[in-house]
């Protein structure tokens, strides 16, 4: 093969067009013609690097163009790529409002610089606030002048009794406060309902002594019968005893025969006769135990 | 000094319970510590240093009057204050803007300037007292209702909500005019090259 016929050939090879014998021949002479086998390795690297290149990006620009002349319904206006220009920066745009907006942006030219511009002007408020001026001299002293009359306040102490009544605000303030006046309120109303139904002398006192009475009368009844196990009679002596106060054992058990005898007599009876009658020195005693 | 020397909840609550006592060293630090910033925040309104002075002179006693007011459940005392500054501060302000005067504001290379950053170059100081001057002077020119807005929200560093509260006019229109506040300021700093495109 000489070297013009291997230059005619040169594609078709590269194509894989060329039948075996033929093939074989263009080979044979690559390897044995080094002008022929470089020219051969240089077509294939141009080939190589032409297939590898891509052309440079073309940008929004191109695409904004492109969907201007086809859609320019959906173009925005300079006033309102300037309305949405906060919420731009904040993130707040919503995607189609947002590429909308990013296409003025690469297109107008009046508009292309602004976003910038305001970033640099929000950043240069920011550097303005840390730089604070000073207080003027005497500002001070004339805002305590005439705030307190003087401008030498360590001179001016706070009486004891002002100091006394901010204590007692701030001490009270947890129980003023809204979430336990209802509790409070419940309170009272249980008290003011118990006075009036439980208690027989319409006080708080009452209700205790009302109280132990019954339990008076609860711990006569268990001692009254034979049935029960020693622990409960000895739970009913701990409350009589408790109910005799400091009284001598006899006396007690004295109290204790005659209330298990008004027991017996009737419920309504029980409590006023052991209360009133029986052992009224239990029952003061009692009350000033409390 | 200043928001970030602000008192713990604690201790204004403890500082303020001995100003209603009539503690005047509790009064004294409170106004030590909160001066500044209020000052600050009136200069920005008034641009005017004796009118800052009169307006923060007269936020400190309308502070002092309601103090049996404040509770600390409700926020700590910085809130609170600031709160009632900016209240008046606005007042004055929109009173101002009704009433209009022919006093030029200040020029702000007359005030001493806190440079925060110790190693600073003088240059660097220099640039910065420009740049307040500069950003001070583009505020200035915004019209009233959007330098209001610029300012809570750019400067005071206010939420939306906040701004809402504070000046009683719908979201949508607050949005809108920090929206076209910043937009007229950074035409304007950029006319005056404070920011290069």
């Amino acid at each position: 093969m000489l070297c013009n016929e291997f230059e005619d050939q040169l594609t078709d090879y590269l194509d894989g067009a060329l039948e075996a014998q033929a093939n074989r021949d263009f080979a044979e002479h690559a390897m044995r013609c080094p002008v022929c086998h470089d020219l051969l390795s240089e077509v294939k690297n141009t080939l190589l690097a032409c297939s590898a290149s891509e052309a440079p990006f073309a940008g929004t620009g191109l695409e904004a163009r492109i969907l201007l002349k086809t859609i320019p319904e959906t173009a925005i206006t300079c006033s309102d790529f300037e309305d949405h220009l906060t919420d731009y920066l904040d993130g707040f745009l919503m995607a189609p409002l947002y590429h909308r907006w990013e296409r003025h942006a690469a297109l107008c030219v009046g508009c292309s610089e602004l976003p910038g511009a305001v970033v640099r002007a929000i950043g240069a408020c920011y550097t303005y606030k840390q730089d604070e001026l000073m207080v003027p001299a005497g500002l001070e002293a004339r805002i305590l002048q005439s705030t307190i009359g003087n401008v030498l306040p360590r001179e001016i102490r706070a009486p004891w009794t002002s100091r006394l009544v901010e204590w007692l605000r701030g001490a009270l303030d947890p129980i003023v406060s809204p979430q336990l006046a209802s509790v409070a309120t419940m309170l009272l109303v249980s008290v003011f309902v118990l006075t009036n139904t439980v208690s027989t002398d319409g006080s708080v006192g009452g209700i205790y002594h009302a109280s132990l009475q019954l339990a008076e009368r609860a711990a006569g009844n268990a001692s009254k019968s034979s049935a029960l196990p020693k622990e409960m009679k000895q739970f009913a002596d701990s409350v009589n005893d408790v109910m005799g106060g400091k009284e001598d054992p006899v006396k007690g058990n004295d109290a204790n025969r005659n209330q298990n005898t008004s027991n017996q007599d009737g419920a309504a009876q029980g409590m006023k006769k052991s209360t009133g009658q029986n052992n009224p020195k239990g029952g003061n005693s009692n009350q000033d135990n409390r | 000094m200043g928001a970030a020397n602000s008192l713990a909840t604690n201790e204004s609550a403890e500082l303020v319970r001995r100003c209603r006592a009539g503690d005047g060293a509790a009064w004294e630090e409170i106004v030590q510590t909160y001066s500044r910033r209020i000052y600050n925040l009136a200069y920005r309104f008034t641009s005017r240093a004796d009118t800052a002075e009169d307006l923060t002179q007269e936020v400190f006693i309308r502070v002092y009057r309601s103090l049996s007011q404040y509770n600390p459940k409700q926020g700590d005392l910085q809130n609170w204050l600031m709160r009632l500054a900016r209240n008046l501060v606005i007042d004055d302000y929109r009173k101002r803007q009704r009433a209009p005067q022919d006093e030029a504001a200040d020029d702000l290379e007359d005030h001493q300037y806190h440079l925060r950053a110790a190693g600073a170059t003088a240059q660097r100081e220099m640039e910065r007292r420009e740049l307040g001057v500069q950003v001070q002077g583009g505020i200035d020119k915004l019209s009233p209702d959007l330098r209001t807005c610029v300012i809570l929200r750019d400067i005071e560093e206010l939420s939306y909500q906040e701004i809402v509260d504070l000046l009683k006019i719908p979201e949508g229109t607050v949005k809108s005019r920090i929206n076209r506040g910043r937009i007229e300021l950074a035409k304007i700093l950029r006319r005056m090259r404070v920011v290069e495109a």
